[in-house]
Parts: C-alpha cells; structure tokens; sequence
C-alpha cells in the first residue's frame, strides 16, 4: 500500500473515529481503526461490533492495501504534523510507515484479516431526512435515555415512522421525551430501537441529509461519506403514549429561560443522591425550593401565568432542566393535575409537531 | 360441689387438636403429608379466604378403602406404625395417628377415597361426629375437604390472623414439600387463582434446580451452587443448594431432613456460623439443604409439630457444617484471607491522657457523644427510640423541607448530621506505664492503614473504615425523615412466588412509609411503581426482592421495616462515597480517620459485612518468627 493525502482531510475523518472505537478492550484490534487504499481513496472503519463508522478521503494512490492501526495514536501523530500533505506506506507487514514533512514514523499494526467484519446494510429503500433537522431531534431526547446497563432495552431511543410521522422517544423510567417531525411519504410503519450510542455519535456529525436505512439486524445512517451501522437493540419499548396524559388540567405558561436558571440554582441545595426540588404552584407564581441537612436550604419565586388551585409537587431538577435546555422556545407550557400525577412540560410554539417530556414527580 | 371433674371425651379431643391443628397452613401440612405417605404424584391444594372458610386437599395415591376410611379418623389411628419399634424406622412423615382426628374434631370434614376407581366412599364429620358414610364414585386416590376451621373452638378462631397471612403461610407450607419432592406435581389455587403450579420433574440434584426455579422464578434456580457429590455417602447424604454470593436476592432457607421440612436451630446455627466464618459476611445466601438418613438414625418425635430434629451420631451436625462451609467457599470462589478479626472489644477510646492540657481526651469524647445525643457507649439515637409511625408520617418528614411560607423567612434547618470530630484523640506515642492505646504506623500500599495496638498489629482497610463511617451518618441523616419516592413512569413487575407476593402485600403500607410504591397485580406478579429516590432501579428492585423471600415474624411493623432499609439505602450509598483504594492520606487524615472510626456504633464490619479490621496478634507474630 502506498497513498498521499491531504493531512486536514484525513484529519477530519480520524476524528468521529475516537468515538466509536473501545478504549478499553480485550480484543487489541478493536482499539484499532482499518486504512484501506481503494481506487482513488483512502477508505477508513472503525468498530466497538456493537456501533461502526466508515468514511473515506481523496488519495492518490500507487499501491492498493489495508492496515489496521491504533485509532487514539494515529490521530495523535497526524494532528501533530505540520505538513500538508502525508504519505502512508507499507514496507513490510503490519508495519505503516507515515511520511509527514521531514518526520518519519515507522507504526506497528494488525493484519488486516483480524479487523471484524463490518455489516452490510445496503438494501432495501432508504428514507431520506434532512440531517440538521434530525440531529436536533436526537438532542432532545437523548438526554432520557438510561444509562444504567440492567434495563438495556431503554439503553436507547424508539425511531418511529408511520402516517407521515418521523418520531423518537426515550425513557429511563423516570421520564420520558418524545419528539416528532412530519415526514412526507412515509407509508411503511416500522418501530426500531437505536442503541445510545450510535446517537451519541450522530449528534457529532455535519451534513445535509441523512440516508437511513434497516437491514434485518442493523441499521444503517449515511451522511456525507460517513456511514454508521449499528446493531438493533433488541427489545420492547414501554408504551409511551399512555403515560402522555390527557387529564391533566392544570396548565401553566412560564418563560424557559428564567425558569430553567431558577431550578439550577435551587438545584444547587440538594444531596448529591437526592436530587429533589419542591415545586410550589400558586396563582401568577411558581416557587421553588430545597432543603439539605447538611447544606442548608433555598427558595426562589418565578412569574407565571396560571389561575387555579395551589399544587405543590417533587421534582428532580436535572430532569426539567435537561428538558429546559433541549426546548428552543421562549416560553414552555406545564400540565400538571396533582402531586401523584407525572408533570408534562411542552415548549409554546415549537417547530416541531410535537415535542413533549414526562416526568413522574417524586413524593417527598 | 366439687371443682374437679373429669373432661368429656370431645372437649379432649378439642384441646389435643390445638397442639396439632393452629391454623390452616397446619391443616395443609397434616394433609399434603398424607397425600405424599400415600405415594402420591399428583397433589392440588385449594383455598378460600386464607384456608379459614375451606381448604381441600386431593391427591392420586393410594387411597383408603371403607373401614379404613372411618378408623383414620379414631385418635392414634395410622397405617404408618404398629409397635413401639416402628417408631425406631419412620420413613413416612406422618406417625402419630393424631392429625386427622384432631382436624376433624375442629372443623367440618368431607372425605372422598376409592382404592379401585369408581368404588369409593364419603365420609362426612363435623366437630368430631361422624354424620354420614355413603358409598361414592370417586377416581383413585383420596380428597378431603375441610370447612369453617375452628367453627366450634372461638379462641383458636380469634387468634388465627388476616386471610393473606395464613394464605401466606399456607403457601409457605406447600412450597416446602413441593421443593422436598420434586417428582410430585403440586398445584395450589386461592379463590380461583392458580397461585403455584409446578409440573414434576425428575428427583435428583438438577430436577430440585428446576423445582427451585419453578417456584422462585427461573433466575433463583439459576444462581445456586450445588453441594459437592463427596458428601453423598453409602448410608447418608448431605445434598443441595447454596446460593452464590452476590446472587443475595433474598434469604430462603430450607432445610429437609429425610424429605421432611424442619426449622432446626442447630442446623441453621451452624450454617450462618459458615457464612459468617467463610464469607466474613453477614450478608446470608440462599439455602436448600436435604439430609437423608437412615430413619433409626434420626428422631423426628421431639416435637409434635415434627420440625425440630436430633441427631444420634452427635457428630453429623458437623458433617453438615463442613458440606455447608466447601460450598460457601464454592460459591464464593475464592480464598479465605490468612489474618483473623479482632478478639473481643478493640478498646473504643484511647485512655491515654499525656501531653494534654485544656480539653483532655475525657471532655472531648464526652461532648462528641452529646451531640449525637445519645448515652456513652450507647449508639445514637437512631436505635435508642425510633419514631412512631404516626410522627413519620406528619411533622417529622416534612421538617427538613422550607415551609411554604409566601414571606420566605427562613425555617428551622435540620440538624446536620456531620459533627466534625475533635482532634488529636489518637496520641502519636505512650510512655511506659501509662496505657498505650494505638499509634500509627502509616499506610501500606495506599490502601491500609497500619496501627500499633496494646496486643498486636492492627491493619486498618481504608475504603471499608471510611463506608462504615459514612454508612452511619447516612442513617442518622435519614432516620430524621421520610425518603423522596421517585414514582415510576412504568411499574417494574416481579414475578415472585406465591407467598412471596403475598408477603409484599402485607408490607405494603410500610414500604410505602419507606418511600417505595408497591401493587399486587393479577397472579403472582408485584408492580413496583415507586423507589426512593437514592436508589437506582437496579438497587431498588434487589431490595424489594430481599424482603418478599426474608423468613420472620411480624414483618409489617413500620419502625422495624424502616430501619431495615434505611440500613439498606445507607449500605448502598455509604460505598459510592467513601474514599477508594490507592489513595495516600496524610497522618492527619489517617488520625481523623481512626479517631472517627473508634467512636462508631460497629467500628469492625462495614455495611456488607466485610470486615474493617484485622489484628495479628503479638503472640502470633513471636510464634512466625519463631520465638515460641
């Protein structure tokens, strides 16, 4: 193998790599990313054989090839180097010889045969969505999604398309976020559960569409000259929209950003392991407070607009603050009916067709 | 008048029946007994209102032709015995002639039994009069049907409890014989509900797996780590199940000696003995112990109710400690360590008094134990009086929360629960004749501190010191209130076994006390639907799972439950904080550290049990460097 490339260029791919590949592993050749010198690229994969990236730069190349190399210490060396331009070679096996300016590295790899191979999931009718408008949604769910490894069927989201509806939930038991694009000319319906983090690396990405695609046990997203291909988390996902209640009668409009600094701040006065804030709701004013032996106590009152009975319910900060910071509205609606009940928190006047988070309160 | 006269033959026959019949899971037992006497194979069992309003027994064995149908109800009537030397070789579980004589004597009794199917008979009793005997068309095998329990005996009614504790118990019963005898298919409905429904399976060390699986749920039968084979021997067997460590969901215990479940104390003395001596834990595991013996070599006749056994080889309880202790080590999976715990007390405060001038050691100690409020020596007053449930309820827990006062003035803050400790309680050195109490050495590896004691080396595990300390000023903190329930947008179900669920049921309001949320649902399945919020699901639900399958007694006291867990929620959490291994400390951290620790409630375990010390003694040392 012998190719030359531009070092930005192969730069900008090697980076989305880290992400994907396992720093700490047993198998050596997962902590490893493949090179493979094709035509007139220089294609590159990385695996964790849950999640896998692969993408490609513009390289002339002399001699076709493949390596595979540690992902952490190539990018490490490429970042380093000030020339424009580098030369990838393979003198003897396993060993590539990286020429940048007047620095020489001789880098020890794995044979190309021990790199796992990647699924194909290059059949079947793709769905075509606009990538700025998706990665938005990711971030708005992505924060429910649990990351405690004994319910791995919530260790991800819920992609949903039917009736001209493109939607994605997440839940970790304790809240939930929903939201949902319309999506012109869906006719299939289909319900699949994206692993964590293959939305994790998504949100990295940069582009204009998005190519999804699903194979009988992958899924597949290309944007750009990126494709990620991960494994369908098996699984029921819980039934989200019961938990989406219809009754809850008390409705209050309240401005996010003052809202959202006011929580943080109470936040501050709870344990570390008791994340409870009491939420107080009286006519024109929500109050928040928190108590901690250890800590001490505060209380902050935020305008709203509501006229109805006085409430007064648990919640955890981070859960509505996560939400807060997601919403792109100047004002958020709460619907709450009493303290038993889940609080359901909407942004007023959202693009999106419907964006929602549940959050159950806590008894305090 | 004379006050003395002799008793009826009826009234007899009631106050015998009331050392063998206490209520209806004794009923159960007496009859799920015979039914397995009688080579059965297929046994159901069907209940209403807690077996108090009826309780049918029917089984496929043997059954009884016409004479014997009425003479088993005579006292001291039995197919199992016939001479005194008969007693030397019980092999059923029954003997003593005395069971169905005492139920029927105290309750309405209807018996259906045919030897050759289709040629049966019926035989109805009510308070110990027979009332009719008719022939009936009846499958082979024998079905009884006991009605209103106690209908004739008020002071036995009064005192049999709430339907779903003698359902529980009950279940209890029938699980146990159920697990003795695997190849025996055992079915038991309450009102309608199948509540235990295990099909037979073959009766050797995998069917009991599976039996065990079929009624704790599959992941039980899972988790267990069988008795090695070397304890089978020509004559006697020692055989079964030791649940592995950390597999701790839960606390079942069974012990069956000859297919016969007994609660004997010695055997389960000797077993927490091994786990405490083999896992350096309180933390008890599972337990499914069979012994088979020769019959003479046993006495089950100790006691009527049959659940205590002697041994006549006085040393084959400590055969069955040794098959216990090489299975814990099995199921622990690896070594014990070579060092011992400290004997006796470790001296709690160092009496040294040199050096010291304003606030000697004695004040300071004095004060330290005021602001916990407690009595020296005595531990804080967590233990001293729990709060009544009624206060836990109203202003105890919602003291540490501001109060919803629109003026904002500030509320009484709670007490913090930390009260830094004094000081230089450890002194860096002693001068002879003066008591020595402890100097430290230093740190080892990062991990242990090493302390000069009056009798020996001490190493001290950092980590472990640490958690016992913020374990109890956790639970100090949170004896003072009611725990945030975090409810759950979708319950969590538990498949349990019957009594198990039940025994949620009636914990119920407890829990609740204690910030979880749990609903029966249909069968046998538990909704959790709220946690405390300190704890994860994961955490949460391994807790729940302990106390549905925890043996005792009145376990629906509030105080006692909360203590429990907030035992548990401190444990759990205590760990996360607590400095790790490999971390340096300075000698003014170690100084603080064992101070701190000298004046806990329990200074020697940490909340799982792992121990926090370990002495090699003065002599121990001589003796390895051989001076003795």
């Amino acid at each position: 193998m012998e190719v030359r490339l531009n070092r930005v260029e192969f730069m900008t791919e090697l980076v989305p790599m880290q992400g994907v590949v396992e720093r700490r592993t047993t198998i050596p050749v997962l902590s490893h990313i493949l090179l493979r010198a094709v035509g007139s690229t220089l294609q590159i994969a990385a695996t964790d054989l849950e999640v896998s990236l692969t993408s490609w730069c513009q390289a002339e190349v002399q001699e076709e090839g493949a390596v595979t190399i540690q992902a952490k210490k190539l990018l490490e060396i490429v970042r380093a180097s000030s020339s424009d331009d580098i030369t990838l070679r393979i003198d003897q096996p396993e060993v590539l010889t990286l020429l940048a300016g007047k620095s020489v590295f001789r880098i020890r790899g794995l044979p190309e045969d021990d790199f796992p191979s990647l699924a194909n999931v290059d059949e079947g009718q793709a769905l075509r969505v606009p990538f700025p408008s998706f990665r938005s949604m990711v971030s708005k769910i992505f924060f429910a999604i649990s990351s405690e490894e004994s319910r791995f069927q919530l260790n991800g989201a819920l992609l949903e398309l039917q009736n001209d509806l493109l939607a994605l939930v997440a839940t970790d038991g304790h809240r939930l976020a929903l939201v949902e694009m319309r999506h012109e000319g869906l006719e299939e319906e289909e319900g699949v559960l994206v692993p964590r983090k293959a939305l994790q690396e998504l949100q990295r990405f940069e582009g204009e569409d998005l190519e999804f695609r699903r194979g009988p046990h992958h899924l597949s997203f290309i944007v750009g000259r990126r494709q990620l291909i991960c494994r369908i988390l098996e699984g029921t996902f819980p039934d989200y929209e019961r938990v989406i209640s219809k009754e809850n009668d008390k409705v209050v409009k309240v401005d996010r950003k003052s809202l959202d600094a006011a929580i943080k701040r109470v936040g501050l006065l709870t344990g570390e392991r008791t994340r409870a804030i009491r939420m107080e709701l009286s006519e024109g004013q929500l109050v928040f407070s928190a108590a901690n032996p250890d800590l001490g106590e505060a209380r902050e009152e935020v305008e709203c607009d509501y006229e109805g009975e006085a409430l007064s319910l648990g919640v955890n900060p981070d859960y509505l603050g996560q939400f807060l910071s997601a919403c792109d509205t100047e004002r958020v609606r709460l619907e709450l009916k009493d303290e038993n009940a889940q609080c359901i928190a909407y942004p007023v006047d959202g693009h999106d067709k419907r964006y929602v988070c549940v959050i159950m309160p806590i008894r305090l | 008048m004379t006050q003395i006269h002799i008793l009826d033959e009826h009234l007899i026959s009631q106050i015998a029946a009331g050392e063998v019949v206490e209520r209806p899971a004794s009923v159960i037992k007496e009859l799920v007994e015979n039914a397995i006497d009688a080579a059965a194979k297929d046994v159901r069992v069907e209940l209403e209102v807690g077996g108090k309003r009826r309780i049918v027994v029917a089984d496929d064995g043997s059954g009884m032709d016409g004479d014997d149908a009425l003479l088993a109800f005579d006292r001291h009537a039995t197919s199992k015995i016939a001479a005194f030397d008969d007693l030397e070789q019980v092999a059923t579980l029954g003997f003593r002639g005395e069971a169905l004589a005492s139920i029927a004597a105290v309750s309405r009794v209807e018996l259906r039994t045919a030897v050759t199917p289709g040629d049966g008979h019926l035989v109805r009793i009510e308070g110990g009069r027979v009332r009719s005997v008719e022939p009936a068309s009846h499958p082979r095998g024998t079905r009884l049907e006991v009605a209103s329990l106690f209908f004739n005996v008020p002071a036995r009614r009064k005192f049999t409890k709430r339907p779903q504790t003698e359902l529980r118990r009950s279940m209890e019963v029938v699980q146990g014989y159920a697990l003795a005898h695997p190849e025996v298919r055992f079915q038991v409905d309450h009102e309608g509900r199948t509540l235990l429904e295990a099909a037979p399976v073959e009766d050797d060390g995998e069917g009991v797996r599976q039996r065990i699986g079929q009624i704790f749920g599959r992941d039980a039968g899972r988790q267990l780590q069988e008795i090695p084979i070397e304890f089978v021997g020509e004559e006697e067997a020692i055989s079964g199940f030791v649940g592995r460590q950390g597999a701790g969901r839960g606390r079942r215990s069974f012990v069956f000696v000859n297919r016969r479940l007994v609660r004997d104390r010695q055997i389960m003395a000797r077993f927490y003995r091994a786990v405490r001596d083999t896992w350096k834990s309180e933390d008890y595991p599972s337990l499914y112990l069979f012994v088979d013996l020769p019959p003479q070599e046993v006495d089950v006749n100790v006691h009527p109710q049959k659940s205590e056994v002697r041994f006549r080889d006085p040393y084959f309880v400590d055969r069955i400690e040794d098959a216990l202790r090489v299975t814990l080590e099995l199921a622990r999976g690896e070594e014990a360590a070579p060092l011992r715990l400290p004997q006796g007390p470790l001296p709690v405060v160092p009496a040294w008094e040199g050096l010291g001038g304003a606030g000697g050691m004695g004040s300071t100690v004095g004060s330290q134990r005021d602001a916990f409020g407690g009595r020296p020596g005595a531990p804080p007053e967590y233990d001293a009086s729990p709060p009544a449930p009624s206060e836990i309820a109203e202003g105890g827990a919602a003291q540490p929360w501001p109060s919803a006062g629109r003026e904002g003035a500030p509320s009484q803050i709670a007490h913090a629960s930390v009260v830094p400790p004094k000081p230089a309680m450890v002194p860096l050195s002693g001068r002879s004749g003066e008591a020595r109490p402890f100097r430290i050495l230093g740190q080892y590896k990062g991990t242990m501190i090493l302390l000069e004691g009056p009798d020996g080396l001490y190493l001290i595990d950092q980590h472990v010191a640490h958690e016992r300390l913020l374990y109890e000023r956790l639970r100090r903190n949170m004896a003072q209130s009611r725990p945030a329930s975090q409810q759950l947008l979708h319950p969590i179900l538990l498949e349990l076994a019957g009594s198990e669920a039940m025994r949620l049921e009636e914990l119920g309001p407890a829990l609740e006390e204690c910030g979880f949320g749990v609903d029966r649902l249909s069968g046998n399945t538990v909704a959790l639907r709220a946690l405390p919020v300190v704890l994860s699901v994961e955490a949460g639900e391994a807790i729940v799972q302990r106390l549905a399958t925890e043996d005792g007694e009145e376990v629906s006291d509030v105080t006692h439950l909360r203590r429990r867990l907030l035992d548990d929620l401190a444990a759990d959490m205590s760990c996360k904080g607590a400095i790790k291994m490999h971390h340096p400390l300075t000698m003014e951290e170690m100084q603080q550290l064992v101070t701190e620790l000298f004046q806990a409630e329990q200074p020697y375990a940490c909340p799982h049990g792992r121990p926090v010390v370990l002495q090699m003694t003065d002599v121990e040392l001589e003796r390895r460097f051989g001076r003795r």
